[in-house]
């Protein structure tokens, strides 16, 4: 890489900025689209069950039981409706009208108040096992606030267990599943800039002429990144604001090392978009080659839905080379946890060795000689 | 510095696996030519400018451009050169002003520099719409212009122009060959590629290709001259040619080249005594007429040539 000049790098970076700046489309699928999607995903991506259809049969219908049904409705997890006999609990769940069933038997009230141990049956539609599973786990927190609003000592258990969710203490779904779409969102768009960019330059031609001037390849892909890790960051900046400001997400950790990951990541992402431009010398393909190669390993492998830690060992293996991966342990551990470099060394190493590797394979691929 | 020739070309070839798409050319161009490459679309015209651009390796052979070689992987060279490639102009979407500042940005002109360059250029081009006119709403014409400035503003010795004007209008073309001879009026050395004759016959000298091979080399009148050392006649026979007369032509040891040209032919003889014993027979209601030669029947008869 000897004799890179700053100042024809710097030319071609003022290029782009002109290109960008002429195209409103650049600027408002960077800027705008980032922030769209994220509000559209943070409404309707909620991983939180809230509003459920809950048939009630309560044959006892004592004050013991009215307050029963009224924890689980000012829970605001269930809107319960009265049904007239067990089995039409169980049709409502047969025809999906109910997701829950709770079934009060006479007596309860008497065993309450009486000190014993009152049973009620609640039934689950386990059709969707995380909705399900989500219930269940509603469960013990609404009959301990029943039991105590009946005055009742909560029977002990023999190991006192107590949980308690650090970072997320309501296990709101938006606070994970936000920042996550943020690294998804900005790894595609980068690698869709450059290879779009690059792309153009051997299409119509110019990079023909580019290289006919004593520009060198690595002051072509200097000045083609930089304006776009600039525009990333205004892009990613936004949507911080709109996670913070529109959806509560806290942001715990450094924003100085949020922004040194962001970078890191950026960098990968446009490299690779390079070297996807530099493959196919199309637009048409280059984008195509983009979408499949930026969207799908990290909606899928990165951690974004499913955990890494599950997947296959093929799977988990194959996660390391991708660079969505160790930053979406970055953005996560930053915004969520207030996690430091020191505990985020791993990903930090792991995402600056894939970004290393990718320039200098765009590098490595942008042959000076131009093939007929 | 002067003495070096513009190009000092060697036994230049490329391969691109087994296909050659330029085979062992060789020639010298002087300074203040205007140096025309001529042939069909993929007689290896644009592969050879890039040769000697530095913008492709050659298999074998030598080059200098400008006095130097490519032994600095052509670093030197880029400097010397103005290159105009095929396709492309200029960006559309930037405006005039700012394609000549990132073409300054390139070649890293000092700002006053590069502003001198620009107006001397718009002189020469005669260009007068504002900076800030884009280049989308250009003409065609005035885009090429414009390219050509671009590609000058370094103030190159040697431009190379790869079919500069492929898609601009007839008066355009004319214009813009005028603008060549402008250039090289400056001292500069201009190698244009081309496939139209009549614009062939405004350079210097011209390398006429096929199939990446050099068939001929010289001045429109020395290829002439040299196709066709006798005379050739046009002849119209104001109606269907008669056959019988066409088939004994063709027999004709003194015939070099009998082509249609429309509704008329050309016939080429070894030399006027041929021409007269050849043409005795010729019917009454045709008419002869003594032409010279145009390069498009050198090409014909050249090509042709080398096909029979």
């Amino acid at each position: 890489m000897t004799g890179f000049n700053l100042h024809r790098a710097a030319a071609v970076a003022r290029k782009e900025v002109m290109h960008i700046l002429r195209d409103p489309f650049t600027l408002v699928l960077v800027l705008g689209l980032p922030v769209v999607l994220v509000v559209f995903f943070g409404f309707a991506i909620d991983f939180d069950v809230k509003n459920l259809a809950l048939g009630v049969y309560d044959r006892d219908n004592t004050r013991h039981s009215r307050q029963l049904v009224s924890v689980f409705e000012s829970s605001g997890y269930f809107l319960p409706g009265a049904v007239d006999s067990p089995a039409a609990a169980v049709r409502g769940l047969d025809s999906g009208r109910y997701s829950a069933a709770l079934l009060v038997e006479p007596g309860f009230g008497r065993e309450v108040g009486g000190g014993g141990r009152p049973r009620v049956q609640f039934i689950v539609d386990g059709t969707d096992n995380s909705k399900a599973q989500a219930v269940l786990g509603y469960l013990p927190g609404l009959t301990g606030a029943a039991l105590r609003k009946f005055g009742a000592t909560v029977p002990a258990d023999p190991v006192p267990l107590k949980t308690r969710f650090m970072y997320n203490p309501e296990l709101n779904s938006r606070w994970f599943v936000i920042p996550g779409l943020a690294v998804i969102i900005i790894g595609l768009l980068s690698i869709l800039m450059t290879a779009l960019t690059v792309a153009r330059e051997w299409e119509n031609g110019s990079m023909e002429l580019l290289l006919s001037t004593p520009l060198r390849p690595a002051e072509i892909i200097a000045g083609k990144i930089a304006p776009y890790v600039g525009l990333i960051l205004a892009g990613v900046f936004f949507v911080n604001l709109v996670a913070r400001f529109g959806f509560g997400v806290p942001f715990r950790g450094s924003y100085l090392l949020f922004l040194g990951g962001t970078v890191l990541f950026a960098l990968a992402s446009l490299s690779q978009g390079i070297v996807i431009s530099v493959v196919t010398r199309q637009q048409q393909l280059a984008m195509q080659l983009s979408m499949i190669s930026g969207l799908l390993p990290s909606l899928l492998l990165s951690g974004f839905i499913f955990p890494v830690e599950s997947m296959p060992a093929f799977f988990r293996y194959f996660t390391m080379i991708l660079s969505p991966r160790w930053f979406m342990e970055i953005a996560r551990g930053v915004t969520i946890r207030g996690a430091g470099a020191a505990d985020l060394a791993l990903p930090l190493a792991a995402l600056a060795g894939l970004c290393a590797l990718l320039l200098t394979a765009a590098f490595k691929k942008f042959k000076t000689d131009l093939e007929p | 510095m002067t003495a070096a020739p513009a190009l000092e070309v060697k036994g230049l070839s490329i391969k691109f696996g087994d296909f050659t798409a330029v085979d062992d050319v060789s020639f010298t161009v002087e300074r203040g030519e205007i140096f025309g490459f001529l042939g069909a679309n993929g007689a290896g015209k644009t592969t050879t400018i890039r040769m000697l651009c530095g913008l492709l390796v050659p298999t074998s052979g030598s080059a200098t451009v400008g006095g130097l070689d490519f032994s600095d992987g052509g670093k030197g060279i880029k400097g010397k050169v103005g290159y105009m490639s095929q396709k492309f102009t200029l960006y559309t979407d930037l405006t005039v002003g700012e394609n000549l500042d990132f073409a300054a940005g390139l070649r890293k002109l000092e700002p006053a520099y590069a502003m001198r360059r620009r107006k001397e250029l718009f002189e020469l081009i005669a260009f007068d719409s504002p900076l800030s006119t884009m280049v989308s709403s250009l003409p065609g014409g005035v885009k090429q212009e414009l390219s050509l400035a671009a590609a000058m503003l370094h103030d190159p010795e040697i431009v190379f122009l790869d079919e500069p004007t492929a898609g601009v209008s007839p008066a355009s073309r004319a214009r813009f060959w005028a603008l060549i001879r402008k250039v090289t009026a400056l001292g500069k050395t201009v190698i244009v590629t081309t496939h139209y004759m009549d614009e062939a016959e405004q350079c210097g000298r011209i390398a006429l290709m096929r199939t990446g091979k050099l068939i001929a080399l010289g001045s429109p009148d020395e290829l002439k001259a040299s196709a066709f050392p006798g005379p050739m006649a046009e002849l119209d026979f104001n109606g269907p040619a008669p056959e019988g007369f066409l088939e004994s032509l063709k027999k004709n040891q003194g015939l070099l080249e009998l082509s249609p040209q429309g509704m008329r032919w050309h016939a080429a003889f070894r030399d006027k005594a041929a021409m007269d014993a050849a043409l005795s027979s010729l019917p009454a209601a045709a008419a002869r007429t003594l032409i010279k030669p145009s390069l498009e029947d050198v090409f014909i008869r050249l090509v042709e040539g080398i096909e029979r």
